[in-house]
C-alpha cells in the first residue's frame, strides 16, 4: 500500500517551474527528497498538502484523493517545516491546547509521553526551545494525533551533528512498526545515507530519479581518468571536472564500458547531486 | 470554524486588544469631541498589529496546515475583526451615555454621541470591513495598502458625515436638532447603521472567501 502517490504535478512560475513531478512513498518506509536550494522541494511539499494551485496532478494519501478529502487526509498527516515555526512568543502548553481541539484522535496520554521521551519542557515558549526541539515539538504534535504520514521539509537544517543524529534514529524508530511513513526533504545528503530507504531526487523542478536508496547509488558511477581518456567518454558523461591529474565524472552505470579502462567508483549521494546541478550549469 | 476562532482569540489576538476598547472608548469622557475618532482607534491600532502578527507569526500558514478549509480561516477572521468591532462600539457606546449625563448642556460642534451617530458608526466600520477585508485576503499577507485604503475611506466618510452635520439643515436636524428627541429615528438610524454592518460585513467575507482559494500560501 501507498502512504503517498504523487502524479504528474505542474506548476510554472514567472522563474520556475514543476515539471511533471511523479513519485511513490510505500507504507512504513521513509523517503528522503533531495535536492540543491532552489530545486523546488519546499514547492512539491506544499503542492502535496494543496497549500500551492498547481496546474495539473494528482495526490492520493492512504489511496484517497487529497484534495477530495481535504480535511480527513489532514488529520493523517504530520507536518514540520524547517525554519517556519507559529506562535514562537506563545507557551508550548497554550499552543497546544489550542492545535488539539483541531483533531479528531487526539489522546493526551501519548503528548504527555512524547514530551517526556523528547524532554520538552511545556512551559517554555517556543522561542526558547533550540531548533531541534522545535521539530521534536511537531513530532509530538503529529504522533498524538495519530498521525500515518509526516511530510518533514528540511527538518534536519540547522541543527548540530548531535541533534540531526538523534533525530535521525527517531525517525527510524516510528517507521520500525511498519504503520508510519515519512516523507522528508534535505539538502545534507548524509542524513539520508543514515537513514532514507527510497530516495527522490529533484533537480531544477524535474524528478531525476526516485527508488530505492541503494537502487539509486547503483544507477550512477564515478569515473576517474586522465585528460585523454576524457575525450573518449565526454558525451556519456553527465558531467566532469578536470584538475591537474585528469577529470572526475559522473555516468550513468549503464552506460559504462569497463573495457576502455577508467577507473570507475560508487559515488555518494551528495557527488551526484554535485555532479547533475553542475550539469545543468554547462548550459547556462 | 470554532477551533480556529478559539485560536484567533486565544493565540492570534494580543489580551492588550480586549483592553483597549475600554481605554479608546473612555476618550468619550472628553466634552464636545469628534467622537468618530473613538472607534477609528481600532482601524489604527489593533488591525494592523494582529494582522502584522499573523505575519510573524506564520498565520496562515499554521491555518492552512490545520484539517480545516480555507473558507472557514476567512470566516474566523472576519468573525474576529466584528467581534472586536462591536467590543469597541458597544463601550463606546456605553461611555457615550455617561458622556452625556455628565455634560447634559454640553453644545457639541461634532456629532453628540447619539443613537443615531452610533448607527453611523456602523456604517464607517461596515466601509472598512468591506474595503479591507477583501483585499487582504488577496494576497492573504500584505496588510499596509488594504489598511490605509480602509483608514482614507473611514476618514473621507466621516469627515463627509461631519461637514454635512454642519452645512446642511436637514441633516443637522436629524442628528444635532430636533431629530435628537425623535426617539424612533434614533432608534431606526441605529438599526439600519447595525443592518448594513452585518450585511456589508458577510459580502466582505464572501468576497474574501473568493479571492482566499485562490492564495498560493
Amino acid at each position: 500500500m501507498f502512504a503517498l502517490e504523487v502524479k504528474g504535478i505542474n506548476k510554472k512560475y514567472e522563474h520556475f517551474e514543476l515539471k511533471d513531478v511523479s513519485f511513490e512513498l510505500k507504507k512504513g518506509y521513509i523517503m528522503g527528497f533531495i535536492g540543491a536550494n532552489g530545486a523546488g522541494k519546499t514547492t512539491t511539499l506544499k503542492s502535496i498538502l494543496n497549500m500551492i494551485h498547481v496546474e495539473s496532478g494528482i495526490v492520493k494519501v492512504f489511496e484517497q484523493n487529497f484534495i477530495a478529502n481535504e480535511i480527513e487526509m489532514k488529520q493523517k498527516i504530520g507536518y514540520a517545516f524547517g525554519g517556519t515555526d507559529f506562535y514562537t512568543r506563545s507557551r508550548v502548553k497554550k499552543v497546544t491546547s489550542v492545535i488539539k481541539n483541531f483533531y479528531t484522535n487526539w489522546d493526551d496520554e501519548t503528548y504527555k509521553n512524547y514530551l517526556k521521551k523528547f524532554e520538552i519542557n511545556e512551559n517554555k515558549k517556543i522561542i526558547e526551545l533550540s531548533a531541534g526541539m522545535r521539530v521534536k515539538y511537531n513530532l509530538a504534535i503529529a504522533l498524538s494525533h495519530g498521525a500515518k504520514l509526516l511530510i518533514l521539509d528540511e527538518p534536519t537544517s540547522g541543527l548540530d551533528p548531535v541533534a540531526r543524529d538523534n533525530l535521525l534514529d527517531i525517525f527510524q524508530e516510528l517507521v520500525e512498526d511498519g504503520e508510519m511513513s515519512i516523507l522528508f526533504s534535505t539538502h545534507i545528503t548524509s542524513d539520508l545515507e543514515k537513514c532514507a530507504d527510497y530516495i527522490t531526487y529533484l533537480n531544477e523542478g524535474q524528478i531525476i530519479n526516485s527508488c530505492e536508496k541503494d537502487a539509486f547509488i547503483d544507477t550512477y558511477l564515478l569515473l576517474n581518468g586522465s585528460e585523454k581518456q576524457l575525450e573518449t567518454v565526454k558525451n556519456k558523461l553527465i558531467s566532469y571536472k578536470t584538475n591537474s591529474f585528469g577529470f572526475t565524472g559522473l555516468m550513468l552505470a549503464k552506460d559504462y564500458d569497463p573495457s576502455i579502462g577508467i577507473k570507475s567508483a560508487v559515488p555518494n549521494l551528495e557527488e551526484i547531486m554535485i555532479y547533475y546541478s553542475k550539469k545543468e550549469n554547462k548550459y547556462v | 470554524m470554532y477551533n480556529l476562532l478559539i485560536k484567533e482569540l486565544k493565540l492570534a489576538v494580543s489580551p492588550l486588544f480586549y483592553i483597549l476598547p475600554f481605554l479608546t472608548g473612555a476618550l468619550m469622557l472628553i466634552p464636545g469631541w469628534l467622537y468618530f475618532i473613538v472607534p477609528m482607534y481600532f482601524l489604527w491600532i489593533t488591525i494592523p498589529n494582529v494582522y502584522g502578527a499573523y505575519n510573524t507569526q506564520n498565520d496562515i500558514v499554521f491555518s492552512v496546515l490545520m484539517p480545516v478549509t480555507k473558507k472557514d480561516i476567512v470566516k474566523s477572521k472576519v468573525v474576529v475583526i466584528v467581534l472586536l468591532e462591536l467590543l469597541h462600539l458597544v463601550i463606546a457606546f456605553i461611555f457615550g451615555l455617561i458622556s452625556t449625563h455628565l455634560y447634559p448642556n454640553m453644545y457639541y460642534i461634532f456629532f453628540s454621541p447619539t443613537l443615531g451617530f452610533w448607527g453611523l458608526s456602523f456604517v464607517m466600520m461596515a466601509l472598512f470591513n468591506i474595503i479591507f477585508i477583501p483585499l487582504y485576503f488577496k494576497t492573504a499577507q500584505k496588510y499596509g495598502l488594504p489598511l490605509i485604503y480602509g483608514v482614507v475611506a473611514t476618514l473621507v466618510f466621516a469627515a463627509g458625515a461631519e461637514w454635512l452635520g454642519i452645512v446642511n439643515t436637514t441633516v443637522y436636524n436629524i442628528f444635532k436638532g430636533a431629530g435628537t428627541d425623535n426617539a424612533l429615528l434614533q432608534s431606526g438610524l441605529l438599526i439600519g447603521g447595525i443592518v448594513l454592518f452585518a450585511i456589508v460585513s458577510f459580502i466582505a467575507y464572501n468576497m474574501g472567501t473568493k479571492r482566499f482559494e485562490k492564495v498560493n500560501v
